[in-house]
């Protein structure tokens, strides 16, 4: 099956990553004890111009809600970096958790609650890194 | 039986060509200390080993499996049975001066809070522009002073260096923790004074996970053995070192000749603030807080309180104070004594310079302890700032407003540190804000001056960051967000470790 390549960060992407999400076995079971929705910040820089943020609803396994924000929204935890460190997490070049250590993402929220939950967070970006993207 | 103790570590199964030559060193109570002489070849292979084990471990695990390794190690140093935990409570009493006491309760109890998983930081680095008033970082808060002027940055460090000065147990082992967390492999240079301890707790990351065991190597060498010294240098990314100026002085050019980043941490001035609020019911409390600070690690850290200052206008004066202080360093002295033979000579000659100038009607007053272990000055003789004699010798004195301190202490301004407070909550911003403009980087409730908290920034840094970027920015914390809380909290620890010390003494 040929897969549309997305652009991301976008709409579309993020749609499409909560369907693949909720279709991982793997990330059902190791996430199966998360609660918490999400923003992902992607800060400009680089080809990105403007601050682009995600809301993602994480509960147990599943993604219950996924979309580009427009305007104000809170959520549990506020993930934020800039747009040249998420390419490397999508491609798989940095790890979200050694991001968070080295100051090249921020957490709003408990992060040792994400660090606890690491086997999802890396899930998260397994799942990621396979939907096709152009930057 | 004697004991023979290795005061080095790296990966057993290295083989060097030439056998390995050792020193042994007798010093006395039937302990011998063995550290090798290290050559270039020696040198090499154990940095190529630690280089290999970083990729074949650290570069192939994630952060939760490594803080899963540390919190099983810190497990094995929490149980008083543990064979490495013996070993040091037989070894390192008569290695470093400190009494058994002072490293088993206040050392492996307490202090090794601070490397506990839970404890550790995450957030290797904070957002200045957020933090330009003091805001929650941790369990206290922080404030960023400065303008961001980043002078190095490397996210992959691959080998780091440290060189740790030997005044404080525990050091290299909250170094090792560190570089785990940004993937480094570790050489460690032991201090002279306590060349025991991070061999021991290199051994037991060993007995849980030898691969990561393997990229630390803990290297026992003399500060004046240029070749080792200029080799690592050259082997590193990076060098972390704390010691005093001598230190400073033959480090830095070092440093700037292998072209490679100097975390330095040298000669530092701490003191404690006490306002006229504390020093009405609670002043004996406060006492009580205040002398822990003053006994623990017999005063030689840089977070050791040098003096105290006591607001005057509360109703016990300062020089009641110094009384109430004095009673409680004879408590707290029962309970964590000073090492046999640690730091006579400054009490005696305290109490002798003291005792002269009372006699001659100065505005001072001495409290000696009756086996010259301690020494309380109540001193109005001379309101400037002066270094004590360490080993738990304290003066007090009296100051009129606490808000008059920052000025005071601006000429120590690059030595300032740590401020021991008692100070209610709605002065204590004010007073942080200008002791940070006027240097110091850490205010802590009192009797926790020597608690470093990790996620607590060190000497205006913070010791995550500073091993993958260097900036300009200057940090200020305090160690907690409500101090009333604090000194509850404070109290019911002290009292427990004075109630469990007097419990055994009556075994």
């Amino acid at each position: 099956m040929v897969r549309n390549i997305l652009r991301f960060p976008s709409d579309e992407w993020i749609k499409t990553f909560k369907e693949e999400l909720n279709k991982n076995k793997t990330y059902q079971e190791v996430a199966k004890d998360w609660e918490g929705d999400f923003l992902f910040v992607i800060t400009p820089d680089e080809d990105l111009k403007k601050e682009t943020v995600f809301y993602i609803d994480l509960w147990h396994g599943k993604c219950r809600d996924a979309y580009l924000v427009k305007g104000e929204k809170q959520a549990k935890f506020v993930f934020k970096g800039p747009y040249s460190n998420w390419k490397k997490v999508i491609r798989k070049e940095l790890d979200p958790i050694r991001g968070l250590i080295r100051g090249m993402f921020t957490v709003d929220g408990d992060s040792r609650v994400i660090l606890d939950q690491a086997k999802a967070a890396q899930e998260l970006v397994n799942i990621a890194s396979t939907i096709p993207v152009v930057f | 039986m004697g004991q023979v103790v290795d005061c080095f570590y790296w990966d057993p199964t290295i083989r060097f060509e030439k056998e390995l030559q050792l020193v042994s060193e007798d010093i006395g109570k039937g302990i011998t200390l063995r550290k090798p002489v290290f050559t270039i070849d020696v040198l090499e292979k154990i940095i190529e080993r630690i280089k290999t084990a970083r990729k074949e471990y650290l570069r192939t695990h994630d952060i939760p499996a490594v803080l899963e390794v540390i919190d099983k190690v810190n497990s094995l140093w929490q149980d008083p049975s543990y064979t490495g935990r013996k070993l040091a409570r037989d070894v390192l009493p008569t290695v470093t001066g400190f009494s058994v006491e002072m490293i088993e309760t206040w050392g492996f109890d307490y202090f090794f809070d601070i490397i506990k998983k839970d404890n550790l930081p995450l957030a290797g680095k904070l957002q200045p522009n957020n933090f330009r008033e003091f805001a929650p970082c941790g369990d206290g808060l922080v404030k960023a002073y400065g303008k961001p002027h980043v002078t190095h940055t490397n996210y992959e460090p691959e080998v780091i260096g440290h060189i740790c000065a030997g005044n404080i147990l525990g050091l290299a082992a909250f170094e090792m923790v560190m570089d785990k967390l940004v993937d480094a492999a570790t050489w460690v240079k032991v201090p002279t004074e306590e060349p025991v301890f991070g061999a021991l707790y290199a051994k037991s990351i060993e007995e849980v996970e030898p691969l990561l065991a393997h990229s630390i190597a803990i290297l026992p060498f003399s500060s004046h053995d240029t070749l080792v010294q200029e080799y690592l240098f050259s082997q590193s990314d990076l060098v972390r070192a704390t010691g005093g100026e001598q230190a400073r002085r033959n480090l830095t050019p070092l440093a700037e000749k292998h072209h490679v980043p100097l975390a330095g941490h040298w000669h530092k001035f701490s003191f404690i603030v006490i306002a006229r609020e504390f020093l009405q019911k609670q002043a004996s409390e406060i006492a009580e807080l205040a002398s822990l600070d003053v006994c623990a690690w017999d005063q030689q850290g840089c977070f050791s309180p040098q003096e105290i200052y006591v607001e005057t206008g509360g109703s016990v004066s300062p020089k009641e104070f110094a009384g109430l202080l004095a009673q409680e360093m004879e408590r707290t002295t029962q309970a964590i004594p000073k090492g046999t033979n640690s730091g006579k000579m400054q009490v005696l000659d305290g109490y002798y310079q003291y005792f002269t100038k009372e006699t001659m009607g100065e505005p001072v007053k001495i409290f000696a302890s009756k086996e010259k272990q301690w020494l309380v000055i109540y001193d109005e003789s001379n309101p400037n700032c002066e270094p004590s004699p360490l080993y738990r010798v304290i003066r007090v004195k009296p100051i009129t407003d606490i808000m008059d301190i920052p000025q005071k202490v601006k000429p120590l301004s690059s030595f300032l540190q740590t401020v021991g407070i008692a100070i209610p909550q709605n002065r204590l911003l004010a007073f942080a804000d200008a002791m940070g403009q006027a240097g110091a980087t850490n205010l802590r409730t009192v009797s926790g001056m020597t608690l470093q908290k990790a996620w607590e920034p060190w000497d205006g840094r913070f010791p995550l960051q500073e091993l993958f970027e260097h900036d300009s920015i200057h940090w200020v914390s305090i160690d907690s967000k409500d101090v009333d809380t604090e000194i509850q909290r404070a109290l019911k620890r002290k009292r427990l470790i004075v109630k469990e010390e007097f419990s055994k003494k009556k075994k």
